[in-house]
């Protein structure tokens, strides 16, 4: 949902005048440590309660997950991995929602002015209002997170709770989340945070741990500290993400030609026309 | 509409015949396409411009205003992909109608050679072995029915996006941007050639008929073979 008390940094589709950002606001994000997530799902049930989603219906399949995957009416999941690592089970569990990134692959995807933006604190937002449900983020999103919803006929995804972030609130998972793994702040503060709980792993037996805050996409809303930090795909994130090549090919150089190419050839047959007028039968005088 | 082509009692003869045949001389005039031709021409016709007009916008927002022609952006999207499915269709139906008399003959390619296409251009070329549809229309024809199997292939993936892997996604996402913009350039010289370069070809696509001399001009070996002077 779009909330206009805040201003808006970055706006899709939009040619001028996108962005009304005028006060300098700091980043926010949300940290996320998986070494300490208990796998409660107190997170999805305050995500449902706070936006009023309506329970999905799903089916058994030999998991914890509640969800296979995200749902248009379920945008924060709690995923989970078994994996056997140096002989042992790892039970890894990981908050699937919007990462919120700083270079917004839906964003820049979207065909519908203002239908995405991101305000001027780094929060990625539909703005229902806007949306006409084509779908292109879904193709522009590294990470697999914007569902189509059926009954809307519109995009749907993690707000950040803009509407609680906006009034000075912490987003609706993070007041939920009974251990502490969760913490919301400025974009500063949760990398200092990730990263000192990272230097603390490393001296746990975790040397490989790591913080997720890829600069593929300039860092993301989301800083995750993984205690398997070199296996970023154990937890289902992608290494190195970044806005598919296909749509920047598409916007960025096959859009701008194209336009070139149509006018040119409208101005082509103008030209023609000026230099050789009509093919006519004319009687002989 | 000359008066040669009333009978007595007034009904217009040339269209009456042209009902159901075509390539006959009648009243004084040469039917060239029979409603049949011209009702899938013009289907082809404004299901693309639907598809044209509904597009645009999504594709960019310079063409945004042209959203408010259907009413907004919303229904731009609503309406597309169903008005491509009836191009699709119309396509279809047309390719059958006509992929008979556009195969090229031998010795035509020659005439789509980069010097040919600008001496018919610049209008010097003498025509005199070109029949009822010349190699360039030919040419567009095969170019439409190609743009209509692209379309509809990469935009049926656009459409279900979440049914297709990623790399299929994108890929359709260039090839619908890549095949529309040929194919508008393409259109744009088809409209333009068909009305204002050349009267009274567009005649051939409303009333279906067209005089002696534009045949003579556009089409002498089909207008030899109309008029009974070749085989």
């Amino acid at each position: 949902m779009s909330v206009h008390s805040l201003e808006i940094r970055r706006s899709s589709a939009s040619l001028l005048g996108g962005a009304t950002g005028m006060r300098a606001l700091p980043d926010v994000a949300k940290y996320v440590d998986t070494s300490t997530c208990i796998g409660c799902k107190a997170c999805e049930v305050a995500c449902q309660e706070w936006n009023d989603l309506a329970p999905v219906a799903t089916h058994q399949v030999g998991t914890y997950q509640t969800l296979p995957t995200l749902d248009a009416g379920f945008w924060n999941l709690i995923r989970f991995d078994e994996r056997e690592v140096d002989g042992g089970l790892k039970w890894l569990m990981r908050k699937d929602q919007c990462m919120h990134c700083a270079e917004p692959g839906c964003l820049e995807a979207c065909p519908a002015p203002g239908a995405i933006v991101q305000y001027a604190n780094g929060i990625v937002d539909v703005n229902p209002d806007n949306c006409i449900g084509c779908g292109y983020c879904e193709t522009g999103c590294p990470f697999d997170v914007p569902r189509f919803s059926a009954k809307t006929g519109k995009m749907a995804k993690c707000t950040l709770c803009v509407d609680r972030v906006s009034v000075g609130l912490e987003p609706a998972c993070i007041k939920a989340c009974p251990t502490g793994c969760l913490h919301f702040g400025t974009k500063e503060d949760m990398v200092a945070l990730g990263s000192a709980r990272v230097a603390q792993l490393k001296a746990n037996g975790f040397p490989q741990a790591a913080l997720y805050d890829p600069q593929g996409v300039g860092g993301t809303g989301v800083v995750t500290v993984l205690g398997f930090g070199d296996h970023p795909e154990w937890y289902g994130l992608a290494a190195n993400p970044h806005v598919p090549l296909g749509v920047k090919l598409w916007k960025n150089i096959l859009r701008p030609i194209g336009l070139i190419a149509i006018f040119g050839a409208l101005i082509g047959t103008v030209g023609h026309y000026f230099t050789y007028g009509k093919k006519e039968y004319r009687e002989e005088a | 509409m000359s008066v040669a082509s009333l009978d007595t009692h007034g009904a217009d003869v040339a269209v009456t015949a042209g009902r159901d045949r075509e390539d006959i001389v009648v009243g004084g005039e040469i039917v060239r396409h029979r409603r049949s031709s011209r009702f899938i021409h013009f289907a082809v016709a404004a299901t693309f411009i639907v598809c044209l007009l509904t597009g645009l916008p999504i594709w960019t927002p310079f063409f945004t205003w042209m959203a408010t022609l259907f009413g907004g952006l919303s229904f731009c999207r609503w309406l597309h992909p169903w008005a491509g499915i009836f191009f699709a269709v119309s396509s279809l139906v047309m390719f059958v109608h006509w992929a008979g008399q556009m195969t090229f003959e031998p010795g035509e390619k020659s005439w789509l050679s980069p010097k040919r296409l600008m001496s018919y251009l610049e209008y010097r070329d003498d025509n005199t072995d070109v029949g009822k549809y010349n190699p360039g229309q030919k040419l567009q024809f095969w170019c439409a029915i190609l743009a209509a199997v692209g379309l509809l292939a990469s935009g049926v993936v656009m459409w279900f996006p979440a049914s297709f892997p990623q790399i299929v996604r994108e890929l359709s996402i260039l090839l619908h941007s890549l095949t529309f913009i040929l194919f508008v350039m393409l259109i744009t010289w088809h409209v333009y050639l068909g009305t204002a370069a050349e009267p009274g070809t567009f005649h051939s696509m409303t009333r279906g008929t067209v005089t002696k001399a534009w045949a003579r001009l556009h089409h002498p070996k089909w207008y030899r073979q109309v008029m009974g002077l070749e085989k």
